[in-house]
């Protein structure tokens, strides 16, 4: 790209985390407002152009509301690319961890029987209604991934992110397996890896946040853990919270009524 | 070949000693079953217990993840190879990571040099040291559990003292400059090694039969235990990691904001990944999951014979211990073998 990319930063429903980890790339951030134009991007500025069309969109979090559908169909139609950043945008995460309880259930429990004024969807990742370009999971993303992406964009080419296992980077840092030597659940083996392997270095079991990798073996990871005696109930507890879209689709959580 | 003896009372002025030769790494224990190969702060670390580290010392030669070259100005590359210039002390290493090494060497060093495995590795002295085998262990079934070459020191646990084994002219020259350190060895001496070295022999449990497993890997091509194993495999990748002797790798871009700096980056692969198979045009020579197991199991014990007649497998029991699932290395291969 010779002029400079013109990009908006955009969240849906979300903790804007990502959002967050970007601004947190401080020593960056001058590289990247001088090297994109920054037109769109209500969390770190004013004055934002909502109209200009863009070159890139990073889109986080996850459709909850009709409005953020509303949102989302108006950014991809002024965008060339558009990047889901974190793991709600990717897969559904944090807000869709109890998709299998109907909203009408939900709202009624958080808000009483009277109050009937939230306007709540199931929430979806934003690649379940727009074509997504480029998936950069991570809960929230991490810096050094986001930079990647950033600069292959500036090169004119789209980027290349590792497609394997939380385990892998696990053992290239020579952590104590957790399942082989304390029988936890662990979600390594299908989680895609990118942090490193941060938690289980800390002695913590890999919780998936950075969702699924890109063929999952359900089957063998039940396998795994019921081997050791733990129950498909826990074993879901454990596993399926940054993905639950994805595991009610392979139904294996179903639809509580 | 010179054989002497170091008595354990001088063990640990010998490993210190070992600091005037380059920077020493020893096996030391991270957690309950867990071992690793890292810097000696002091020889008090040394865990002369351990059996296996998670990473075999393939680490040393083949980085996990390392930059091949760079170029800043947009133009031109510039090599870099990382720890060139570093001298470094492996000390500890059992004889099936010295033969994982002398795989590895095969691996780098036929057809294409790969000079950033052999700038580390030729400077670098081995030293050996001898092990009681566990339940994991079937390097005697590998042909891999003694070595003759591929150290500079290899040391032989007796009850109060090490035999010394030299093996090479720098190993040479450490004894000469320890050689207060070191003694003549006596006939009891030998007797002893004889007596343990039998003990050692009746220890080895585990046991794989690779007479003809090539002949029938190329029968079994079509075996239903492949499918059963792609059943149960999580495709990890956590057994090619701990493998002395997996050496594929990835390459690709690490840009820069700027859009000048650039790193060519290796990085750790693995037959198991889903995308490893893929080429250009999006084609997946092996979109399955037990195309790829068995393709692992296919390089150590049939492709690699046939190419350099001898199996790419130490028998170490690493990938046994480290998968979270429990597939046996073993148990496959005798259930290809019809004789589990
Ligand atoms: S601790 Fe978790 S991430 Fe690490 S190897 Fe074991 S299962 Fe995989
Ligand atoms: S180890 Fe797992 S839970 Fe922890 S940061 Fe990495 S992906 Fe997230
Ligand atoms: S295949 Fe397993 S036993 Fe054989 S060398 Fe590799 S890790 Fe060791
Ligand atoms: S460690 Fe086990 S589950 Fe993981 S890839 Fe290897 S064989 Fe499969």
């Amino acid at each position: 790209m010779n002029k400079k990319p013109k990009i908006g930063i955009f969240g849906l429903t979300s903790c804007a985390g990502d959002q967050l980890a970007i601004l947190n790339c401080e020593d960056e951030l001058i590289t990247i407002a001088d090297a994109f134009d920054i037109l769109d991007w209500e969390m770190a500025k004013t004055n934002n152009d909502k109209v200009t069309e863009l070159d890139i969109a990073f889109v986080e979090g996850v459709v909850a509301q009709t409005r953020d559908l509303e949102a989302l169909q108006a950014i991809r139609k002024r965008s060339k690319l558009l990047v889901a950043i974190g793991t709600c945008a990717v897969w559904g995460g944090v807000a869709a961890m109890k998709n299998q309880i109907p909203r009408e259930i939900l709202k009624k429990e958080v808000y009483g029987e009277e109050i009937n004024v939230v306007d709540a969807v199931e929430a979806l990742p934003v690649r379940s209604f727009v074509k997504t370009d480029i998936l950069l999971p991570g809960c929230p993303i991490e810096k050094e991934q986001f930079l990647q992406i950033a600069a292959s964009l500036l090169h004119g080419d789209l980027p290349e992110l590792l497609n394997f296992s939380v385990c892998s980077e696990c053992k290239m840092r020579e952590n104590p397996c957790l399942v082989v030597e304390k029988g936890e659940v662990c979600c390594g083996a299908l989680t895609v890896s990118g942090c490193n392997a941060r938690c289980p270095s800390h002695n913590i079991p890999c919780g998936g946040c950075h969702g699924p990798i890109e063929e999952v073996h359900y089957d063998a990871n039940y396998t795994m853990f019921e081997q050791r005696g733990i129950t498909k109930e826990e074993i879901q507890n454990k596993m399926a919270n940054f993905a639950t879209p994805a595991w009610m689709g392979q139904k294996l959580i179903s639809e509580i009524k | 070949m010179k054989i002497l003896k170091l008595p354990k009372a001088n063990f640990n002025k010998f490993l210190l000693g070992l600091n005037n030769y380059g920077e020493v790494h020893i096996p030391k224990k991270k957690s309950e079953e867990t071992y690793v190969f890292a810097p000696m702060e002091d020889p008090s670390e040394v865990a002369l217990e351990y059996l296996r580290t998670v990473i075999p010392p393939k680490k040393y030669f083949f980085k996990p993840k390392e930059a091949l070259f760079k170029h800043s100005d947009g133009k031109n590359f510039i090599e870099h190879i990382e720890d060139v210039n570093k001298k470094l002390i492996l000390f500890g290493l059992h004889p099936c990571d010295i033969h994982g090494l002398k795989i590895l060497d095969i691996v780098f060093g036929t057809g294409y040099i790969d000079k950033y495995y052999f700038a580390r590795r030729k400077n670098t002295l081995i030293i050996g040291l001898s092990c009681m085998p566990d339940e994991k262990c079937f390097c005697r079934s590998m042909g891999t559990d003694a070595t003759e070459d591929g150290f500079d020191l290899f040391l032989s646990e007796l009850k109060n003292s090490y035999l010394v084994t030299v093996g090479s002219s720098q190993g040479d020259d450490i004894t000469n400059d320890m050689k207060d350190l070191l003694t003549e060895i006596t006939r009891k001496d030998t007797n002893e090694y004889l007596k343990i070295r039998n003990e050692r022999k009746k220890r080895f449990t585990l046991q794989l039969d690779i007479s003809d497993l090539p002949y029938i890997l190329e029968l079994q091509r079509e075996s239903e235990v492949w499918e059963d194993l792609g059943k149960k495999c999580l495709c990890c990748g956590s057994c090619s990691m701990v493998c002395p002797t997996c050496s594929c790798f990835n390459i690709y871009d690490k840009l820069s904001l700027d859009t000048k700096q650039t790193e060519r980056v290796r990085q750790w692969d693995s037959c198991l990944f889903k995308d490893y198979a893929v080429v250009a045009g999006g084609h997946n020579f092996r979109a399955n999951r037990a195309d790829r197991v068995r393709n692992r199991y296919y390089h150590k014990q049939h492709g690699f014979v046939t190419q350099f007649g001898k199996p790419s497998c130490t028998g170490c029991g690493r990938c046994i211990q480290y998968c979270p699932t429990q597939i046996h290395v073993v148990e496959v291969f005798n259930k290809v073998r019809g004789e589990d």
